[in-house]
């Protein structure tokens, strides 16, 4: 509570000038401080005066710093120890057990769902990181198409997935027959990353015979597609400039919306290969912003992701914003992509369903 | 409600008596000190969200929440500047703001013009914390009175030390990248020779062509030096008279370097050019001597691919400044409301923390600076680690190449894998 001594000190117009350096000046630093500062700054005599002084605080201060650090880390170990239980019953609680069905009832009661998720992913070290990073991918693909999200952007900084679409288009609609079965019954799949055209499962079973109708847009960023874009879009503009087809006053924020929204969340228009060449193929329309950015990580830690369009997103970090001491960011898990998911729509997690 | 009344009002009255108001001082004094052992995050920015939601939940007016979260400012800045941060970056008001309402926006900017103010009554104050206050954001929009008292306020703390704080006024992170962009988009459309019309009339010791010569000359022998010699000083004579008759002189010359050195290399030619003359709108002469050397007739720039991240990122609002280490956004809203997005998209740890901004203080600060100290310390013995920070030890620049080339490398990894596909 404000009491009423500080009410009146408080009410900005009535101060004077004098009354608001008191305010102030519990905070400031010692005159006499800033002075000795800028004396040792100047010559180092002051402090032979007390070099035993000086020598006992140093070590003082080191003392401190390692007993803060490590009664902080035996905080983080138990905090740390407390999430993983609840993450582990969480994890038993909440199991999708490949049913659409179960999914949808766990994003039934939200108020709210993304019209676009994105996700940022880690390629790991180990030899089969990309089978790992495959079926992560694969996994998220089938969850969000449970959760009826119609677009799903996974960030990954080395874009080594944009070399293996069709790979990674075969590992997804695998997983998804998991989930669903028979081919008529998935979701249309829509894969593609920026400069690239869109790689769908058109050719297998044509959409007249599909059950579902849902679709699912996958797209694959990676760190060029942040900063770099962003420096080609400025290299473009300035060649404009240059030839005299472009005022700088031009510029503006919208243009740069567009141009970049255009870029990297349309894909190329070059014209399919012939077996998927079906004319009335689904124009892809994604919306440019990301409603939520799920981080599966212990801190969040945006990691190159394209700066652009993520100035309203929602932020949520799976990890408790303790220190990694598995090395790697968070297994993606399904719990944590529900949290994410009931985090954006306000509510908080129950245990039972 | 009344007995927490007096609970609290207890609990004020014993913090505040002198012994443990004195013990509570060097407890902080400690800690800060403690702090400073472990490396520093250089550069933090602040959202400071929540003051009118905390002056609503505790029934006193806005401004007043207001000036409580100037007061949480103060608090902070003391701790952040004392434990060796550089720069510390707060978001005062956003280009959005403008679309609130009118009573909302004049009440606001008043608001920041009595601040301003304030700060350039007290410029000893802001002296002591040794920082300079400089802000960020299109000072276009404010009004004449409001500017006046920016410009004041920068100014008065001018001459402080090297600490900076920032403060983001009428700003958006969109704005500013376009901005960015523009900016290098002007630079790079500047023909080369108007840029350095600049040395051409202000009277420079050495003249260009003149070094250019005698390295020449060196390297290719003593027969030549003669000649050159003798050309280079009437042509230096020639530098001086150009600033008093620059219609028929120089064309003399600029034939006489053309035609003698019509074997050297055109970069040396384009130099001499550059270091010498006037642009070619006042000049028409030059326009006849670049056709001479069979040139195109068209103004030099300087190449489009040469822009690079660094680029842009000098011509951030931040620029000079460290890369940022942590961005803290209070009240739980856990959105960077357009907020340093180019600057905080790299390795910078965002924080959402779950207390409005008044109340914000080194008790909630003091965990995310002890998180960061411990993951920078374990990247820097594990440097394959997550979370490889680079912490405050080596400069940007370092960074963005070591980047650049594991961007690079990866590109190339790429294609090799494309190839092999």
């Amino acid at each position: 509570m404000v009491s009423k001594r500080d009410q009146d000190l408080l009410r900005g117009s009535k101060l004077s000038p004098a009354d608001r350096e008191n305010i102030l000046k519990p905070y400031l630093p010692d005159p006499a401080d800033l002075l000795s500062r800028r004396q040792s700054q100047r010559r180092k005599k002051p402090l032979r005066k007390a070099p035993i002084r000086t020598f006992l605080r140093s070590q003082l201060h080191q003392l401190t710093y390692t007993l803060i650090h490590i009664f902080f880390g035996i905080a983080v170990r138990l905090l740390q120890t407390y999430h993983a239980v609840v993450d582990r019953i969480f994890a038993i609680v909440y199991h999708h057990h490949r049913t659409p069905e179960l999914i949808r009832k766990d994003v039934k009661g939200l108020k709210r769902v993304p019209e676009h998720l994105s996700v940022i992913l880690q390629l790991k070290k180990e030899d089969d990181a990309l089978t790992v990073l495959m079926d992560e991918v694969a996994e998220l693909t089938a969850w969000s198409a449970c959760s009826e999200i119609p677009t799903l952007s996974i960030y990954e900084k080395s874009g080594i997935l944009k070399s293996y679409i069709p790979t990674l288009h075969r590992v997804i609609t695998r997983k998804l027959s998991s989930y669903y079965g028979s081919p008529s019954h998935q979701p249309i799949l829509q894969l593609f990353a920026p400069h690239h055209p869109v790689y769908n499962n058109l050719q297998n079973g044509t959409p007249a015979h599909k059950l579902n109708s849902n679709s699912i847009t996958v797209l694959l960023l990676s760190s060029t597609d942040g900063r770099e874009t962003l420096v080609d879009l400025t290299k473009t503009l300035a060649e404009m400039s240059q030839n005299d087809k472009l005022l700088p006053e031009d510029i503006t924020a919208e243009l740069v919306d567009a141009e970049i929204s255009e870029i990297t969340t349309q894909p190329s228009q070059t014209t399919p290969p012939a077996r998927k060449g079906d004319p009335d193929q689904p124009i892809v329309s994604v919306k440019p912003e990301p409603d939520l950015l799920l981080i599966f990580g212990n801190f969040l830690k945006l990691d190159g992701y394209p700066p652009w369009h993520i100035r309203l997103t929602e932020m949520y970090c799976t990890g408790d914003r303790s220190d990694g001491t598995t090395g790697y960011g968070e297994a993606v898990e399904y719990q944590g992509f529900i949290r994410g998911l009931w985090h954006y729509a306000g509510a908080q997690m129950r245990f039972g369903r | 409600m009344a007995t927490s009344m007096h609970l609290s009002r207890l609990r004020k009255w014993f913090l505040a008596s002198p012994p443990i108001e004195f013990a509570i001082t060097r407890l902080k004094e400690l800690l800060i000190s403690a702090l400073k052992q472990g490396p520093v995050p250089r550069h933090i920015a602040f959202v400071m969200d929540g003051n009118r939601r905390f002056a609503r939940s505790h029934g006193i007016e806005t401004v007043e929440g207001h000036n409580l979260g100037f007061e949480a400012l103060a608090r902070i800045l003391e701790v952040c500047y004392k434990s060796g941060v550089m720069v510390v970056t707060i978001y005062a008001f956003s280009i959005e703001n403008f679309k609130r309402s009118k009573f909302e926006v004049d009440a606001l900017m008043e608001m920041a013009k009595v601040k301003l103010v304030q700060m350039a009554q007290h410029g000893d104050l802001l002296d002591r914390y040794g920082a300079r206050v400089r802000i960020l954001g299109r000072l276009d929009l404010l009004k004449p009175d409001v500017l006046a008292a920016v410009n004041r306020a920068e100014e008065l703390t001018s001459r402080n030390g090297d600490r900076v704080l920032n403060i983001c006024f009428p700003y958006t992170s969109r704005d500013e990248i376009t901005t960015a962009i523009r900016d290098t988009v002007v630079d790079y459309s500047q023909p080369i020779k108007s840029a350095n019309s600049g040395f051409g009339n202000s009277r420079t010791p050495f003249s260009e062509s003149h070094i250019a010569h005698n390295i020449r000359a060196q390297s290719l022998g003593t027969k030549v030096l003669d000649s050159s010699d003798e050309e280079s000083t009437s042509e230096s004579s020639s530098t001086q008279e150009d600033t008093a008759k620059p219609k028929s002189d120089p064309t003399n010359t600029v034939y006489e370097t053309g035609s003698s050195f019509s074997s050297s290399s055109t970069l040396h030619l384009s130099e001499t050019q550059d270091g010498k003359y006037s642009p070619p709108s006042s000049s028409p002469p030059t326009a006849a001597t670049a056709e001479t050397k069979s040139k195109p007739n068209k103004p030099l720039f300087i190449s489009p691919e040469t822009i690079s991240r660094q680029a842009l990122t000098d011509h951030m609002f931040t620029k000079g400044n460290p890369p940022l280490d942590i961005l803290i956004r209070t009240s739980g809203v856990e959105r960077l409301s357009d907020f340093m997005l180019w600057q905080c998209h790299e390795n910078t740890e965002i924080v959402f923390l779950n207390v409005m901004w008044p109340e914000f203080d080194l008790w909630s600060f003091l965990p995310v600076l002890l998180g960061w100290q411990r993951r920078i310390m374990k990247s820097r013995k594990d440097p394959d680690a997550e979370g490889d920070f680079d912490g405050d030890g080596d400069s940007p620049d370092e960074r963005e190449d070591t980047e650049g080339v594991a961007v690079a490398g990866i590109a190339s990894g790429r294609g090799e894998k494309v190839k092999s596909l």
